[in-house]
C-alpha cells in the first residue's frame, strides 16, 4: 500500500506548534501526469549506469509501498518533532 | 474428539465391542490428536515457545545526554522502521552499480564501518532480514555518560 498521509508535529516549548497532515495521496495526480517523463529519465539513468530498468522500478516501488508505518520522533531541549507516515 | 472416545468406551461398556476392537478404534483416533497437536504447534502452541510472532518493525531508541549532544537535558530519538522498508532498502542497495561498490566500501571503511556492500545480494536478503528479527542491541554509556541505545524488532 502506498503512503497516503504524512503527519508532522513540531512542538516548541516557547513557541508555535505545528500539526500538519500532508495528504500524500494527492501527489498521485502529478505523479501520474509526469510518469512518462519520470520513467524516461529513469530509463536513461539506468542505461547509463548499467542498472536493470525493471528491477530498479520494482525496488523503488517496493520502497515507496513500504513507507507506511514509519515513525520518527526526536525530542531535545523541550522541542519535539514527530514524523509519521500512514 | 472426547465425544468419539466416550462413544467407544460406552460401546465397550455396553458390550457392543470387545476390548481389542475398542483398542483398535482408540488407536485409530490417536493419529488425529497428534496431527492436531502438530498443527497447533505452528499456531496456538507456537505462541509459547515454538514459533514466534513475525516482527513488523525495527525500533531504534537513543537517549543521549548533554555530553554527547551539547544540548541541555536528554535528547531522545525514537525511530520505528517497517521491516518491509529494510527489505526494500536492501533490494535497492543490490542495484548499486559495481563500479560504485569499491568507492562505497572505501568510504564506509574510512568511517569505521567495515561493510562490503557487494556482499549484500538479493538471494541473501531474506536470510539477512530473518537474522535481523532476532537482533537486540543494548548499549549503555559508562563513566557518567547516560547515553543509551536500544535496537530491537517488535
Amino acid at each position: 500500500m502506498t503512503p497516503n498521509v504524512a503527519i508532522v508535529h513540531v512542538n516548541y516549548p516557547h513557541g508555535p506548534n505545528f500539526r500538519l497532515w500532508l495528504p500524500l495521496f494527492l501527489l498521485w495526480v502529478p505523479a501520474i501526469v509526469l510518469a512518462p517523463f519520470i520513467l524516461l529519465g529513469l530509463l536513461i539513468a539506468c542505461v547509463i549506469s548499467g542498472v536493470p530498468f525493471w528491477r530498479s522500478v520494482g525496488a523503488g516501488w517496493a520502497l515507496v509501498c513500504s513507507l507506511p508505518g514509519t515513525d520518527v520522533r526526536v525530542a531535545t531541549e523541550g522541542n519535539r518533532v514527530l514524523v509519521r507516515i500512514l | 474428539m472426547n465425544e468419539n472416545r466416550r462413544q467407544i468406551l460406552e460401546m465397550l461398556a455396553a458390550g457392543k465391542i470387545t476390548a481389542d476392537e475398542a483398542e483398535r478404534l482408540l488407536a485409530a483416533l490417536d493419529p488425529e490428536p497428534v496431527s492436531v497437536g502438530a498443527s497447533s504447534a505452528g499456531t496456538g502452541g507456537g505462541r509459547g515457545t515454538g514459533t514466534k510472532a513475525i516482527p513488523k518493525y525495527l525500533r531504534v531508541l537513543v537517549e543521549a545526554d548533554e555530553s554527547m549532544t551539547g544540548n541541555k537535558g536528554l535528547t531522545t530519538v525514537n525511530v520505528r522502521v517497517p521491516m518491509q522498508l529494510l527489505r526494500a532498502g536492501v533490494r535497492l542497495a543490490a542495484l548499486i552499480p559495481q563500479q560504485a561498490h569499491n568507492q562505497l566500501d572505501q568510504a564506509l571503511s574510512s568511517h569505521g564501518v567495515p561493510l562490503t556492500v557487494s556482499q549484500i545480494k538479493p538471494e541473501n536478503l531474506e536470510e539477512l532480514i530473518d537474522h535481523l528479527e532476532d537482533l537486540t542491541v543494548d548499549v549503555d554509556g559508562k563513566e557518567g555518560n547516560q547515553t543509551k541505545v536500544r535496537v530491537f524488532c517488535e
